[in-house]
C-alpha cells in the first residue's frame, strides 16, 4: 500500500466520524433550550439570549473565530449553513462528506465497490439538499438522515472489508477522531458559559445526548446528573463507546494490527503502539477527582491525542504535518 | 388582540364553552398569540409534511398500545391521535394548580396511612366505617405497616377539568400506578423536533428534570436507605396495553425491566435472577395490579406476581411502588370526601374544587339522582378507564332504564356528578382548526419529597362534541406546554 493510500484511508475514517459526531451535536445543541433562554427583561436581551443558542452550536464545533470572521451576526440561517452546508469551513458537514469521498475515489480500486457507493450517494443527497427545506421540513429529521448515512457507510464496512491494513487505517483515523471528539465537547462544556449554566439540568442532559451517552449514564450513575459524574463517564469508562478510554482501546488495538515488512517502518509503528499504550495506561490509574471539572486534564488529554496524529503522518504517510 | 390574519380556517365558534385559546368574542388569548400566529402562518404543504413525519415516527419508534378484541384474530396495535397544537397553560395559573395537586396528594397519602393505621378519620366520624371495609381495594394485609417514607403514592395522576368559566376542579384521582408518562415525554420530544419553530417561540418549562425526581423517589424508598438501590419497573409483560411505557420509563431511568418471572423470592427477601447470579432487589415500582403481585396473598391463580413478595414487603426488605392498598383512597365514593380530608389533615381550604358529587348510598342523594338521571353523569365505583359510565345527557332511554335499575339494586355500586362541560381546545383537522373537549392528567411524584411534573397529559375527545378522553376509547393527546413566568 502506497503511503499516501494509507494517509487518505486514515482521513476517510477520521472525516466520516467527525461528520457523525457534528451532526449528533448540531441536533442536541439546536433542541437545547437552556432555562436561561427565556427568562430576559427586553427584545434586545431576548435576541441575544437567542443568538446564545447559535453560538453555543458554532462554539461546540470548535470554530468560534472563523465564523466571525465571515458572518455579521449570529442567525439561525447562517449557522445552520455555516456548519452544514458551507464548503469554505472546513469542518462542514459537506466539507467533510466532500474530503471522505475524495480520499475514497483515489483508492476506489483496493476498497469493496458497496463502500464507494455508500459515500458517494450520501455524497449526492446530501450536495442537492436545499437549505430552505432543512429548516422548512426539520433540521431533526435532516440530521438523524446523516447519522443513517454514516451507520450504512460504517455497517458496509464492518460487514464486507477484509481485516488488513486498509482497514486497520481507516479504523485508526476514527477512534483518534472519536477520542478528541469527546474531549473537545467536554473541552467546550467546561469554557461556555458561567458555572450557572453549566450545572442546568437541561445542558447536562444535552452534554450527555450529543454523544448518545445519556441513556448508559443512566444505568451506571442513576440521578447522580453532576458536572465531575459526566465528565469521568465521558473520560473514562471502559465499556462506553464514544469513551476517551475505549476510543483509545480501539485506536490502539487496530494500530498494533497494522503490518510493516520495513525495518524503520517498524522501529516507528512500535514507539507509537507505546505512545497510546501509555496514554491508555494513565487513563486506567485516574479517578474522578483527578478529572473534577476537566478543565486542565482534558487539554493535556487533546494534546496528547494532537501529538499522537502528528505521528501518524510522520511515521507513515512522511508528509510532516498532519492536515486538518 | 390578534395580529394575525382572520382566516377562516383558524377561527371556529368558542361561545358555548370555555375555549382554552379563543375568548368568547373570538380574539385569541395572550398566551396563545405566538402559536396562533405560527399556525396561520405554516403552508398546507408544510403542514401535511409534519403531520406525515409525525406519524411516521410515532409508527417507527413504536409509540403504540395495543387493543385486544375477542372478534379480532390480531390485537390490534395502533398509534394514540396526537394532535400537534399544544395546549398552553400560564405559569401563574400553574402555579396555582400545582399547589392544589400538591395539596390533595399530601391529603391523600394522609388518609391512606390513617386508614391502615389508627383510622381517626372513621372514629372522628367523617367518613363512614362501610366505605372503608367494603371497599374493593381494602388490603387488610397492610393494617399497621409502616411504608417507607411513609409514601404511599409514589406516583399519582390527577384529573383535571375546567368548566365552562375555566375553573379547574379534580375530575378523578389515580392513585393505583397511573400511567401516561411515555405519551407526555414522547409529545414534548416530537414537537421540540418536528415544529421546532413553534417550540422556540414560547418559553416553555424543562420536564426533563421531572425523570430525575421520578428516579429520585424511587430511590429514596430503598430499604435503610441503601445508597445504591437495585431498582425494577415489574410489568405484566409485552402482551399488556401500556408496555411502551413501561419500556419508556425503565430506559428513560435506567432501571430493570422486569416480569414476575425474573424474581424469586428467598429468606424473605426478593431477588432478581440474570447472568450474575442472583441479585437483591431493593425497590419493585410495579405496574400491575395490587391482586397479583403475589398469588400467596391475592389471586392464587395470577402468575404474574412474585410468590413470598407480600412477605418480603412486610420485612421490610423490599419497597414496593404504589404501595399496596393505596386504591382505598382513589375509589370514586371516597373521592366524595377529598375536600373534607384536606381540612382534616392539613387544616386548609382545598385549593382545587371536587365535582359535585352525589353518593348513591346517601337516602336523599338517591331520590335526587333518580329524578334527575338524564342531567348526571353515572360512574361505577370501582371502575376506571372510562368504562362502566352514563352519560345522561347523551343516554338514549334504553341506557337510561338500565342504569336506573342497577342503581336500585346496588346504590353503594354508584355515584352520580353533575355533567361538566369540559374546556375545548382546538384541534387540526383537514387543514383547519376545529374545537374539542379536553382534560388534563396531572403526575406527581412522591418519595421523600413531593414534585409535580410541569404540565401533564392533555387527553383530548377527538369525536366531535364528545366528552370521553380515555385512550382506550379514542381519545387522543396533546403536548402541555406551562410557560415560564413573564
Amino acid at each position: 500500500m502506497l503511503n499516501r493510500n494509507a494517509e487518505s484511508l486514515f482521513w476517510v475514517g477520521r472525516y466520516m466520524e467527525r461528520a457523525e459526531n457534528h451532526a449528533r451535536l448540531i441536533d442536541v445543541h439546536y433542541h437545547l433550550q437552556s432555562e436561561a433562554d427565556h427568562s430576559a427583561a427586553d427584545t434586545e436581551e431576548l435576541q441575544q439570549r437567542a443568538a446564545q443558542r447559535w453560538i453555543r452550536i458554532v462554539d461546540a464545533l470548535g470554530c468560534r473565530s472563523i465564523y466571525e470572521q465571515r458572518y455579521s451576526g449570529y442567525t439561525e440561517n447562517d449557522v445552520l449553513y455555516y456548519v452544514t452546508h458551507d464548503r469554505e469551513h472546513a469542518n462542514s458537514l459537506i466539507s467533510c462528506i466532500q474530503h471522505a469521498r475524495g480520499n475514497l475515489r483515489t483508492l476506489r480500486e483496493k476498497v469493496p465497490t458497496e463502500m464507494w457507493d455508500a459515500i458517494n450517494t450520501f455524497y449526492l443527497w446530501l450536495r442537492d439538499k436545499r437549505q430552505e427545506e432543512l429548516s422548512g421540513e426539520s433540521p431533526h429529521q435532516f440530521y438523524i438522515r446523516i447519522k443513517e448515512w454514516t451507520a450504512l457507510f460504517l455497517g458496509i464496512s464492518q460487514s464486507v472489508m477484509p481485516r488488513e491494513n486498509e482497514w486497520y487505517f481507516i479504523e485508526c483515523g476514527r477512534y483518534l477522531e472519536r477520542a478528541e471528539n469527546t474531549l473537545r465537547i467536554i473541552q467546550s462544556a467546561v469554557g461556555a458559559g458561567g458555572a450557572e449554566e453549566q450545572s442546568s439540568y437541561s445542558y447536562l442532559q444535552a452534554l450527555l445526548k450529543s454523544v448518545s451517552g445519556y441513556q448508559v449514564f443512566r444505568r451506571y450513575y442513576a440521578d447522580g446528573v453532576s458536572v465531575e459524574a459526566i465528565n469521568e463517564f465521558l473520560v473514562l469508562h471502559p465499556a462506553f463507546p464514544r469513551s476517551v478510554h475505549f476510543s483509545l482501546l480501539e485506536m490502539h488495538r487496530h494500530l498494533s494490527g497494522i503490518q510493516f515488512q520495513d525495518a524503520q517502518l517498524k522501529a516507528n509503528h512500535a514507539r507509537m503502539i507505546r505512545q497510546a499504550g501509555r496514554m491508555i495506561a494513565e487513563l486506567s490509574c485516574m479517578e474522578r477527582e483527578d478529572i473534577g471539572n476537566g478543565g486542565e486534564i482534558v487539554g493535556e488529554l487533546l494534546e496528547d491525542c494532537q501529538e499522537l496524529g502528528v505521528a501518524f503522518a510522520k511515521t507513515f504517510f512522511r508528509l510532516g504535518e498532519a492536515s486538518a | 388582540m390578534s395580529t394575525a390574519r382572520k382566516s377562516q380556517s383558524y377561527y371556529y365558534d368558542a361561545h358555548s364553552f370555555f375555549d382554552e385559546m379563543f375568548m368568547p368574542d373570538m380574539t385569541v388569548r395572550a398566551h396563545y398569540e405566538p402559536i396562533h400566529r405560527q399556525f396561520s402562518r405554516l403552508k398546507a404543504s408544510e403542514l401535511s409534511y409534519r403531520q406525515q413525519a409525525l406519524e411516521q415516527r410515532m409508527l417507527e419508534e413504536g409509540i403504540t398500545f395495543t387493543l385486544y378484541s375477542p372478534n379480532q384474530r390480531e390485537p390490534l396495535e395502533r398509534t394514540i391521535p396526537f394532535d400537534y397544537i399544544p395546549r398552553v397553560i400560564p405559569g401563574a395559573e400553574w402555579r396555582m394548580v400545582e399547589q392544589g395537586i400538591k395539596q390533595r396528594v399530601r391529603a391523600l397519602n394522609a388518609f391512606t396511612c390513617d386508614i391502615y393505621h389508627e383510622q381517626r378519620i372513621v372514629a372522628d366520624g367523617l367518613i363512614p366505617r362501610r366505605m372503608i371495609v367494603g371497599n374493593t381495594y381494602f388490603r387488610p394485609e397492610m393494617v399497621g405497616f409502616d411504608v417507607p417514607c411513609n409514601a404511599y403514592m409514589t406516583t399519582s395522576g390527577i384529573d383535571l377539568i375546567r368548566d365552562e368559566r375555566g375553573q379547574y376542579y379534580v375530575l378523578e384521582d389515580n392513585l393505583r400506578s397511573p400511567s401516561g408518562f411515555s405519551y407526555l415525554y414522547k409529545g414534548r420530544t416530537l414537537m421540540s423536533e418536528l415544529f421546532h419553530d413553534l417550540y422556540f417561540s414560547c418559553s416553555v418549562q424543562n420536564i426533563e428534570h421531572s425523570l430525575n425526581h421520578f428516579l429520585r423517589s424511587l430511590r429514596s424508598l430503598a430499604p435503610s436507605g441503601k445508597k445504591d438501590p437495585l431498582i425494577v419497573l415489574l410489568t405484566p409483560g409485552s402482551y399488556n396495553s401500556a408496555y411502551y411505557e413501561h419500556t419508556f420509563l425503565a430506559q428513560q431511568m435506567g432501571i430493570h425491566l422486569v416480569e414476575g418471572r425474573d424474581l424469586v423470592y428467598r429468606n424473605h427477601k426478593i431477588y432478581l435472577r440474570d447472568l450474575r447470579g442472583l441479585r437483591q432487589v431493593d425497590v419493585i415500582y410495579r405496574r400491575i395490579d395490587d391482586d397479583y403481585l403475589d398469588p400467596l396473598a391475592f389471586q392464587p391463580d395470577s402468575l404474574l406476581g412474585v410468590p413470598g413478595l407480600m412477605n418480603a414487603y412486610r420485612a421490610g426488605n423490599v419497597a414496593i411502588a404504589n404501595a399496596p392498598g393505596t386504591g382505598v383512597a382513589d375509589d370514586k365514593a371516597v373521592y366524595a370526601y377529598v375536600p373534607d380530608m384536606i381540612r382534616y389533615y392539613l387544616g386548609e381550604e382545598p385549593l382545587l374544587n371536587n365535582v359535585p358529587t352525589y353518593l348513591l348510598s346517601r337516602k336523599e342523594d338517591r331520590a335526587f339522582v333518580l329524578e334527575h338521571l338524564s342531567e348526571l353523569v353515572v360512574k361505577e365505583t370501582s371502575l376506571s378507564g372510562g368504562y362502566g359510565m352514563l352519560i345522561g345527557p347523551a343516554a338514549t332511554a334504553k341506557e337510561l332504564a338500565a342504569f336506573r335499575e342497577a342503581i336500585i339494586a346496588h346504590p353503594e355500586r354508584y355515584i352520580a356528578q353533575t355533567t361538566m362541560m369540559l374546556s375545548r381546545a382546538p384541534v387540526m383537522q383537514c387543514g383547519a382548526m376545529a374545537p374539542r373537549h379536553i382534560d388534563l392528567r396531572a403526575f406527581a411524584l412522591m418519595g421523600s419529597d413531593l414534585h409535580v411534573i410541569p404540565g401533564g397529559l392533555t387527553r383530548v375527545a377527538m369525536k366531535e362534541g364528545s366528552l370521553v378522553v380515555n385512550s382506550s376509547q379514542g381519545g387522543g393527546v396533546k403536548d402541555t406546554w406551562v410557560l415560564q413566568d413573564e
